[in-house]
């Protein structure tokens, strides 16, 4: 699979989870690479949710704190990649 | 204006203090205990929610019972806090067998003894949970989340004293899970109170068989970051003498399904302080508004 298909795949997981789990409505028009944690309605006690639904959809353990550095999807899905998504 | 009243504050803070680091215990204990009835008297709202929630726990139905708990237990939370200033009189000992009987379930001691491990301590406002926290310092450091005082002189003394043996308070508005992380990646134990009403970031769980918004944060950190995870309580048995108890550890295989893995854990949590306080109701914080629909 091409980098770029890779990336759409995780996205489209990422939404899923986030469709699912987020308590705020975020601006699915314009959820990309550049959707800020914030503008996802993520803080530091929500992301553990994420952290949890990404292991079980995506099959990836990522480290907490790692994953609280990060301020943009792109960077979520960087991470994710470079952790054998 | 503010700062003259700060000041004033903290003269009549440190003259108490003084009083109460040289006078018996059971004449700090006898002033505490006015001092809660003097408060008890003028707060009515605490009153009224204190015995309301002791009936609502099914401990006691009748109200003037109920109403004689809820205002025991505001005796015992004046008392928490002159134990928790004289307990480096006893925690400073080698030996603490005069003050304290231990009832710690084997894998969690393990833990506690194992350099390798951090643990995640879950507890209520029950008995003396700050008296606990101090003991377990002797382990391994501990950080747990403090409200931190208006008054910044009076908070400078709190937190001097708080900080005795290896207890880090984390203020209350500084706590994060960055905070939570470090804690345990620096493999320490992190204590947490979890049985103040969580509002938004709760999950409805019963407690004393009513839904209850409780606190998510104990078991996320366990099933995201596999921190073993205990319940811990302790019980006031005698004057400056306590019974720790803590749960064995809680173990939740990940189902896949988060909230139901939450509602295990939390369910088991909840279970464990309602025994805890079954033990002698008048040591509850009953004051709190636990249930608010």
């Amino acid at each position: 699979m091409s980098d770029i298909s890779k990336e759409k795949q995780i996205i489209g997981q990422l939404r899923g989870i986030l469709e699912e789990s987020s308590t705020k409505e975020p601006d699915w028009d314009n959820f990309g690479r550049n959707s800020t944690i914030e503008s996802l309605g993520l803080d530091s006690l929500t992301i553990l949710d994420l952290l949890y639904d990404i292991e079980e959809e995506i099959g990836v353990h990522l480290e907490a704190k790692e994953v609280l550095n990060i301020t943009t999807l792109g960077e979520l899905v960087d991470l994710l990649i470079k952790n054998g998504a | 204006m503010k700062h003259l009243r700060h000041l004033i504050e903290y003269g009549l803070f440190r003259v108490v203090l003084f009083f109460f680091d040289f006078l018996p215990y059971t004449c700090t204990c006898t002033v505490a205990r006015g001092a809660a009835n003097v408060w008890w008297l003028f707060d009515r709202k605490r009153q009224i929610v204190g015995r309301d929630n002791v009936i609502r726990s099914g401990i006691e139905t009748d109200p003037k019972k109920a109403r004689a708990i809820a205002k025991k237990a505001a005796h015992h939370m004046a008392i928490v806090v002159v134990e928790s200033l004289r307990s480096k009189d006893f925690l400073s000992d080698e030996d603490t067998t005069d003050h304290l009987v231990l009832d710690i379930k084997p894998d969690v001691l393990a833990v506690m003894q194992d350099p390798e491990q951090s643990l995640i301590i879950a507890s209520g406002h029950f008995g003396n949970w700050e008296v606990a926290g101090h003991w377990v310092s002797r382990f391994k450091p501990v950080a747990g989340i403090t409200r931190t005082m208006n008054n910044p002189l009076i908070e400078s003394i709190v937190k001097k004293r708080k900080s005795r043996f290896r207890f880090r308070p984390i203020p209350k508005h500084d706590s994060n899970m960055g905070r939570f992380l470090e804690v345990l990646e620096k493999k320490e134990f992190l204590a947490l109170l979890f049985d103040q009403h969580a509002g938004e970031y709760g999950m409805m769980i019963d407690f004393f068989g009513h839904p209850a918004s409780t606190f998510k944060t104990p078991p996320m950190l366990h099933l995201v970051t596999r921190t073993p995870l205990c319940f811990a309580s302790c019980r006031r048995i005698g004057p400056m003498k306590f019974k720790i108890c803590t749960s064995s550890l809680i173990h939740q295989p990940r189902s896949g399904n988060k909230n139901e893995d939450l509602k295990a854990i939390l369910g088991s949590l909840n279970r464990d302080l309602e025994a805890a306080i079954r033990k002698d109701p008048t040591q509850y914080l009953w004051g709190h508004r636990r249930w608010r629909d």
